[in-house]
């Protein structure tokens, strides 16, 4: 066990290092940014001198190595745009983007989970069909449409939530609906499908010819094995939710790492840009680990070696 | 089997929608009101509160708010009145002194007199400082103490506009405190002298203001009516009007003219707009190396301008409070004339047949560049193509548009430039027609009259220097003058404000009815 | 087992592969598969309204009437028949930008699956074929794309060379092959362990002949399950890029620009938003239900 952690957290290493070389690149390629830095108006000179100062003019690699090389000495970096150290400013944004995603995970889940063992234990009915439509509707929209549908519905004709901002837990419900939902679908048909399987399975046969009831069989063993791919994909699926939240921040000003990173590449703050991709690279690949952890836990016939 | 049906939802709540006016109560602006606190929702945080170390527009109100400046040029009057100093004296075409005022104290306690105003210019004329919005201080050369409250200022070259600069973007700050915790402190705790002190910053998501009650009385801005007030970021201008609608923000700007016309019809908001010193203009890439030889041509260049409606789309689109413009300033500036320009008036068939004898029977592809008020840059491809000029949309972020044109790579731009609010034509033509980064005419007789403007003492000479180049600019249809710019604000009911063509929010002149 | 969840390494999904198919049931299946030919059937209405767009346009989508803006639907007071759903806000007839617009968010999905298509199946059944260091490369590459998020790279590209409609399919296109992998490669593991691949191989024929002769015609269901649903999620991510301010450029009519443009007259005329937004719901729905109903069609269970 012990091996394949070490061997796995070597993996997430190489992957990080991958992850910030093309990130770094694509940053560097997409524009000057001095000229973002210096702002309207302002003159060639001023320009240069800025290139100069933050060296923008040194050769890529040598830009790259010197990066990391900071990095490996605990030195994140100073954000161009806020001036403040990049480590303090990327840390008090993610706390609201983590909170965020894992409420919109737990919502997707508390939605799939039961609609997906209704359409398992249903299946081919009109029950079945009902859930998989309910699960795929929200899934419809773009995004940030279904934000302000939610806003139109619960905040302006009904008053019953705060528009934006993060100062209460009213104040994220809308947020997790509309970033929940959008996950909720995969996981209502990956619970369906593993259920099913389960269903059909010897031991469960065996089970309910003991007598046990349907309930009993379904929570005491066929969940506890349909969430072994539930569990992974929580892992996927969360890494994709602190990714790809910026559309949901941007419209509840939620002021989390989603909009950060948005704002660093409007205003080329490549310092911040380059460590919340390298965070959220090494995020992902360690919930993957710890999911394959649970995952071997959980059901020890695919401990892998 | 049964299928959720989104069309039903949808018209669910387009009755939702449909109503939204008449269901809206007025009870959460009173709550505010019975605090005291206007409630503003701006787009974009600013990446300092210290007024120097940031380039947006949330940052300049701030500056105007938190801090003092030596000079106050009255909005309405566009007068010069003394703020800190009480008054100044131009010594000689590079020297200015001040005589600055007595008993004001900083927001920190510590008390204002010249060591501040000596500190502040000398830090931010050096370069090294790194002062975000160079040509607002570069031109500071040196600042010594005459006395307790005597200050000498001398500028690098001859400024005329130098007045007008220390009443607007030249803040004063505490010397001793800016001198131990320096820009970094000042953003993370903001001292100034002004009529409100910063109470709260959460960088990136709010700042909380409350009225200075030590405020000196001598003030022209006079004392503040609202006790506090708190700024919140929210950056989906959607989400802004949603707060608008719904009383959770009293105020916001910026908003668009086809939603703010929508907004006065609802019960609890009302809609104030003015100009603003904004202007919007389109160059046309004529230097030498453009990557289109045609528009050297002025034929081409004349026709350009024919093809464009520019009272249509100033009237349908811009809004009410915007006009048509025939030279490249902003009719207020000190220097900014139309007089004697040459006047191009909306005549498509014209347009055509200057193309064709230009060589262009069948109008041209192109390019244009834009980065904001997308609408009107649609509208005037629109107009383009209807002559023949096809020109493709290239909407870029404002720096990535800046460096595009930098390295003249640009055909069409669909600029706007608001001088930085400085009421002076040095502050705006010039920037695209001396030579700077953006020019991308470069014609040296214009620059000459444009530096001669810039660097005479003697108001008549620069009127003088500033209206001919404009008229040549004009004659040789280097750029089109569109039209400038109105801004629209959104605000309760019960608040009483006023719209400025500054842009600047004076807080401290807003009350409640 | 169906939905990809890549872990380091990756999983294995369950694929059923066409032959262990009841070959004969399967017209029946396929009558009796609602969602497939519900889906199929909208997605085909869509495709014959887009191609037809031209003929059905009762006005040019282009054609600006800045004194005719933002008018309302005909079935709102103030709408009229020479606008039967109103006017955008530069005065563009809306039934036509939403009859061409159909053009592009299809041309959007279909390009960007094809393209993902092609990068994830070539990755997927060479490291599926070939299994040892070229699995381990494959397996590494997709770690690495999924630990990218995909709206930033996007973001960071667009920045770099501008938005447009060919720079938003390219970056999908190269940035969505993840799933494809995993589930190709899982379909060929399996394929290759079958008699007559064995005997293709004993029998000397080259590698290209055996991935493109046998395994690749009894991926292909799979492929294609896999492909309606990035089509669906590339549309979507198309709106969310406009809505950054970085996707198709106008005057171009995509429903994501439409819906995204709509988004400022939403409170107001919310129809702008509605319209698009409805045809753009009903189309990814399509999709969806497709892409079920062709997997119902695979899979063990979908036989009872």
């Amino acid at each position: 066990m012990a091996g394949y952690v070490l061997k796995r957290l070597g993996l997430a290493l190489l992957v990080a290092l991958a992850v910030s070389m093309i990130a770094f690149l694509l940053l560097r390629l997409s524009g000057d940014p001095a000229t973002a830095i210096a702002g309207e108006g302002a003159t060639q000179v001023d320009i240069d001198l800025i290139r100069h100062t933050y060296g923008f003019d040194r050769p890529l690699p040598v830009q790259y190595l010197s990066w990391v090389g900071q990095l490996v000495r605990g030195d994140l970096g100073d954000s161009i745009y806020f001036k403040t150290p990049t480590g303090p400013l990327i840390l008090g944004k993610l706390k609201t983007t983590l909170l965020l995603g894992v409420m919109a995970l737990a919502f997707a889940l508390l939605v799939s989970i039961p609609l997906g063992v209704l359409a398992a234990i249903y299946r081919n009915s009109w029950i079945d069909r009902l859930c998989l439509a309910l699960a795929v509707v929200g899934q419809a929209l773009p995004n940030f449409f279904f934000a302000l549908l939610l806003i139109m519905l619960f905040s302006i004709s009904l008053r019953v939530l705060p528009v934006s901002g993060s100062d209460s837990w009213l104040h994220f419900v809308m947020p997790t609906v509309a970033l929940g939902y959008y996950v909720a679908p995969a996981f209502m048909r990956l619970v369906r499908a593993g259920m099913i399987e389960v269903l059909e399975a010897d031991y469960i046969r065996t089970a309910r010819a003991k007598g046990l009831s349907t309930m009993q069989v379904i929570f005491k063993h066929a969940l506890r094995n349909a969430v072994v791919p539930v569990v992974a994909l929580s892992a996927v699926q969360l890494g994709y939710l602190l990714g790809g939240s910026v559309v949901i921040e941007t419209i509840f000003a939620l002021d989390g790492l989603g909009y950060l990173a948005y704002q660093s590449i409007t205003f080329k703050d490549f310092p911040v840009m380059q460590v919340i991709v390298l965070l959220l690279s090494v995020i992902y690949v360690l919930l993957t680990l710890a999911s394959d952890i649970a995952n071997a836990w959980l059901d020890p016939r695919i401990r892998v070696a | 089997m049964s299928f959720a049906s989104p069309r039903r939802s949808f018209a669910r709540l387009a009755a939702c929608a449909a109503v939204i006016a008449g269901t809206l109560a007025a009870a959460p602006t009173l709550a505010a009101r019975k605090d005291d606190t206007l409630r503003f929702a701006y787009d974009q945080a600013p990446e300092s509160v210290d007024p120097y170390f940031n380039n947006v527009r949330i940052g300049v109100i701030l500056g105007a708010n938190v801090w003092d400046t030596l000079v106050f040029r009255d909005p309405d009057t566009n007068e010069y009145k003394g703020q800190l100093a009480k008054s100044w004296k131009q010594v000689d075409d590079r020297t200015i002194d001040f005589e600055l005022r007595e008993g004001i104290k900083f927001h920190n306690g510590e008390p204002f007199d010249a060591d501040s105003v000596v500190y502040t210019l000398n830090f931010i004329g050096d370069a090294a400082n790194k002062v975000t919005a160079q040509q607002n201080v570069n031109w500071i050369e040196k600042a010594e103490k005459l006395g307790p409250y005597q200050v000498r200022l001398r500028t690098k070259k001859v400024f005329p506009a130098a007045i007008e600069f220390l009443a607007g973007p030249v803040v004063i700050h505490p010397a001793k405190y800016y001198k131990e915790v320096g820009p970094k402190g000042m953003n993370a705790k903001p001292v100034g002298t002004g009529p409100y002190r910063v109470t709260n910053y959460t960088p990136g998501k709010s700042i909380s203001l409350e009225r200075n009650p030590d405020y000196f009385k001598e003030s022209p801005k006079g004392v503040p009516k609202i006790a506090k007030v708190e700024i919140r970021f929210i950056p989906d201008r959607q989400t802004q009007m949603a707060e608008a609608l719904s009383g959770g923000t009293d105020f916001i700007m910026h908003v668009p003219k086809d939603q703010a016309e929508q907004a006065a019809t609802v019960p609890h908001l009302q809609v104030v707009s003015g100009e603003t010193m904004r202007i919007v203009f389109m160059q046309i890439n004529s230097q030498d190396g453009t990557p289109a030889p045609q528009l050297k041509d002025v034929r081409v260049r004349k026709a350009i301008i024919h093809a464009i409606d520019r009272e249509g789309i100033a009237k349908n689109l811009v809004g009410a409070g915007s006009r048509v413009l025939h030279t490249n300033c902003f009719p207020s500036q000190f220097g900014c004339t139309d007089e004697g320009a040459p006047r191009y008036k909306y005549d498509p068939a014209l347009a055509k047949k200057l193309l064709a004898e230009a060589g262009f029977p069948n109008g041209f592809e192109t390019t244009i560049v834009a980065y904001r008020e997308r609408h009107q840059t649609e509208a005037l491809i629109n107009n383009l193509q209807a002559v023949g000029i096809r020109a493709k949309l290239n909407f870029l972020q404002y720096a990535a548009m800046r460096e595009s044109i930098r390295a003249n790579k640009e055909q069409l731009t669909h600029q706007t430039w608001g001088s930085f609010s400085v009421n002076d034509v040095s502050a705006s033509t010039p920037n695209y027609f001396a030579f700077e980064g953006e020019d991308i005419t470069r014609d040296p007789e214009v620059r000459d009259l444009l530096l001669q403007g810039n660097n005479s003492i003697d108001p008549e000479a620069r009127k003088k220097a500033y209206k001919q180049a404009l008229t040549l600019i004009a004659e040789r249809a280097y750029a089109v003058p569109l039209w400038s710019l109105p801004v629209f604000y959104v605000g309760a009911k019960e608040l009483t404000f006023k719209a400025y063509p500054d842009e600047l929010v004076r807080f401290w002149e807003m009350s409640w009815k | 087992m169906p939905g990809s969840t890549p872990a380091s390494a990756l999983p294995e999904v369950a694929v059923i592969l066409p032959e262990d198919l009841p070959r004969s049931r399967l017209p029946g299946r396929i009558r009796r598969n609602t969602a497939l030919l519900a889906g199929g059937g909208l997605l085909l209405l869509i495709l014959l309204v887009a191609l037809l767009a031209p003929w059905l346009s009762p006005h040019d989508p282009y054609a600006q009437d800045l004194v005719n803006r933002t008018a309302p639907p005909v079935w709102m007071d103030r709408g009229s028949w020479l606008h039967p759903l109103g006017t955008d806000p530069l005065g563009r007839d809306y039934l036509s930008r939403l009859l061409y617009g159909a053009r592009i968010s299809l041309l959007i999905g279909i390009s960007v699956a094809i393209i993902s298509g092609l990068i994830g199946t070539a990755m997927g059944m060479l490291a599926g074929y070939f299994g040892g260091r070229t699995d381990m490369l494959v397996s590494f590459l997709v770690t690495t794309r999924l630990s990218m998020p995909v709206i930033l790279v996007a973001l960071a590209t667009v920045a770099l060379v501008g938005g447009s409609l060919w720079v938003v399919i390219l970056v999908l296109g190269l940035l969505k092959w993840d799933r494809f992998a995993v589930v190709m490669r899982s379909a060929t593991q399996q394929v290759r362990s079958l008699d007559y691949v064995a005997a293709a191989q004993s029998a000397g024929a080259s590698t290209p002949r055996i991935l493109l002769g046998e395994v690749l015609p009894n991926v292909m269901p799979h492929l294609i399950v896999v492909a309606t649903l990035e089509a669906a999620s590339a549309i979507l991510l198309e709106a969310a890029l406009s809505f950054l301010g970085l996707g198709v450029q106008p005057p171009l009519p995509s429903w994501g620009l439409m819906i995204s443009e709509a988004k400022a007259y939403m409170f107001f005329s919310f129809w702008l938003i509605a319209i698009p937004g409805t045809a753009l719901a009903v189309l990814i729905f399509a999709i969806n239900l497709c892409g079920d109903g062709l997997h119902d069609l695979l899979s063990p269970e979908g036989r009872s």
